[in-house]
């Protein structure tokens, strides 16, 4: 854990309406830029000096590469300092951050922008699919037509057959999150959601229905990042980074663990992140958790510590994961209900943290958040996590 | 108007790779090409390190563990057990239509393989069914492999 003093900061963040949105990926990335000023008038672009883009295939959804100069000029930033590109499939937007993290830790540079975009519906249905596909691997299991709703499925297969958990505990963490977003005035669907919805939902991969999925989504979102010293001038309340960690223990998929139904590499994420952070699982007031699939944030709660191996079906069930329970599972709605535009998600749960810590969540507040933790996957045991404070 | 339609008459009617999830699985293209060659044979083989007797899966140029570039072709158990599998239903990509069951597979090689499991009815695999290979013809002189069980392919 860094020194008061010596730590770096989130100092702005904004996004867009998440949705099917009338908008090309880089007016999804103007519209986050602006978002993101807008929340602080005391950071203007010419301020800007460093910038990195999270974006997963805009080469395939865009027909555009080399996306970072272009998002940092539709931003109106011309960055002298350091600018990328980042790309970690569904984890980017955390990677973009850790890297801004870095980059200021390096001494490179004293404040980053972190815009993350993604324009995922396009015109064809069915060439939305086959995008799916290029985050796989193109030659041992894209070829075969594997996505990813067929291996999370397989997770829950394993999951239920060896931790008995059922259908309608899935089932509840899309109603829970839907549910949330109904205050989330950026979240791509504000209708919640009823059991008897999601279970009659139409399949997609068994057990996963509909509604146990995430959703193609266009959107983008906007962080500054600062050290410190900077964040203090610039911002009431600034909110820090605790802790971080970063893991990956196999490709392709078929080599990340031979026991699906545990992700040993969450685990050992965690842990680190925890104690880089200085805090445990009980000190968090809110996570926005990877919950691309059902199944997923079922394994989360349990892998990060939030109740034991095995018991993250009826730790859903119990109300344990919402408001009034043990910690609040993604307040925003998650991937679930606010869409899931890759390169945008991390961005997006960080803008979540950093409105919960300062206490600006309206409806969806969890009352006095102190810590907030943020995690995305991008394969069974490829994860990325930040743990945010506030000011205590 | 008349460049438009050029452009899209080059995309339909000239190879555009990009846009194909196959494999380039000639030699020209490709330094495992034999696998390739023993699937057309009807064989499923990867590759085992000559130093370390590492076997891994996919197969490779340079061995993961001991960083050798002295690797062997051999074959697989000719039976694999399912560790899971689903049944996608809808959201599948263009070629794979529904109903397809996908599978983890497990070999006594060590080998995990993520494959579909065709010509069968999804109640037909439960856990632990045994499956053996099929290959399937793709686009240009190519192959793909998937898997069938091991009791329907004898009928």
């Amino acid at each position: 854990m860094s020194r008061q003093g010596d730590r770096v900061a989130i100092v702005a963040a904004g996004m867009t309406r998440w949705g099917k949105r009338a908008a090309t990926f880089r007016d999804l990335v103007a519209e986050a830029g602006k978002a993101t000023f807008d929340a602080n008038p005391n950071i203007k672009p010419g301020d800007i000096k460093s910038f990195i883009i999270s974006t997963v295939y805009p080469e395939r959804s865009a027909f555009q590469g080399h996306p970072a100069p272009l998002a940092a000029e539709w931003c109106g930033v011309r960055p002298s300092e350091f600018h990328c590109r980042v790309e970690n499939q569904c984890g980017s937007g955390t990677t973009a951050i850790r890297t801004a993290y870095a980059a200021i830790k390096s001494g490179l540079t004293q404040m980053v922008m972190c815009v993350g975009a993604e324009k995922i519906l396009i015109p064809s249905h069915e060439e939305i699919f086959l995008n799916a596909m290029a985050g796989c691997d193109r030659e041992w299991e894209a070829c075969f037509g594997v996505t990813p709703p067929p291996l999370f499925a397989m997770v829950a297969q394993a999951h239920m057959k060896r931790y008995g958990t059922t259908e309608e505990q899935l089932a509840l963490v899309a109603v829970k999150n839907h549910n949330h977003s109904l205050s989330n005035p950026y979240a791509h669907h504000q209708k919640g959601a009823t059991l008897e919805q999601v279970m009659t939902s139409r399949p997609i991969a068994s057990p996963l229905k509909l509604f146990d999925c995430s959703t193609n989504t266009d959107g983008a979102a906007g962080v500054i990042v600062a050290t410190e010293e900077l964040a203090r001038d610039l911002c009431d309340q600034p909110v820090y980074i605790l802790g971080t960690a970063q893991i990956n223990d196999g490709y392709p998929w078929a080599n990340y663990h031979k026991d699906w139904s545990s992700w040993p590499a969450l685990k050992t994420a965690g842990e680190k992140a925890y104690q880089m952070a200085g805090i445990s699982p009980s000190d968090v007031d809110l996570a926005e958790v990877h919950d691309c699939f059902s199944i997923s944030e079922i394994l989360e709660y349990e892998e990060l510590g939030f109740c034991p191996k095995g018991e993250g079906g009826r730790f859903v069930e119990s109300g344990m994961a919402d408001f009034g329970g043990r910690v609040v599972i993604n307040p925003s709605g998650g991937l679930m209900a606010c869409g899931h535009p890759f390169g945008a998600t991390g961005i997006r749960q960080a803008y979540e943290s950093f409105v919960q810590l300062r206490g600006e969540a309206g409806d969806r507040q969890v009352p006095g958040a102190k810590i907030a933790l943020t995690h995305n996957l991008s394969g069974l045991g490829e994860h990325h996590l930040l743990v945010y404070g506030r000011e205590s | 108007m008349t460049a438009a339609r050029d452009i899209e008459g080059y995309i339909v009617d000239r190879n555009v790779y990009s846009m194909d999830p196959v494999p380039l699985e000639a030699k020209e293209y490709n330094r495992i090409y034999p696998f390739y060659d023993h699937l057309k044979q009807g064989r499923l083989t990867t590759t085992q390190c000559v130093d370390c007797g590492h076997i891994c899966w996919p197969p490779r140029i340079v061995c993961p563990q001991c960083i050798s570039d002295q690797l062997d072709w051999v074959d697989f158990p000719k039976v694999g057990h399912v560790y899971a599998y689903t049944v996608q239903q809808n959201g599948n990509p263009p070629g794979f239509p529904a109903p397809m069951i996908y599978a983890l597979i497990d070999f006594d090689n060590g080998v995990r393989i993520i494959c579909p499991v065709v010509d069968c009815k999804p109640e037909d695999v439960e856990f632990g069914s045994e499956v053996v290979l099929k290959v399937v013809p793709a686009p240009r002189d190519r192959v793909l492999f998937f898997f069938q069980l091991k009791s329907k392919s004898h009928q």
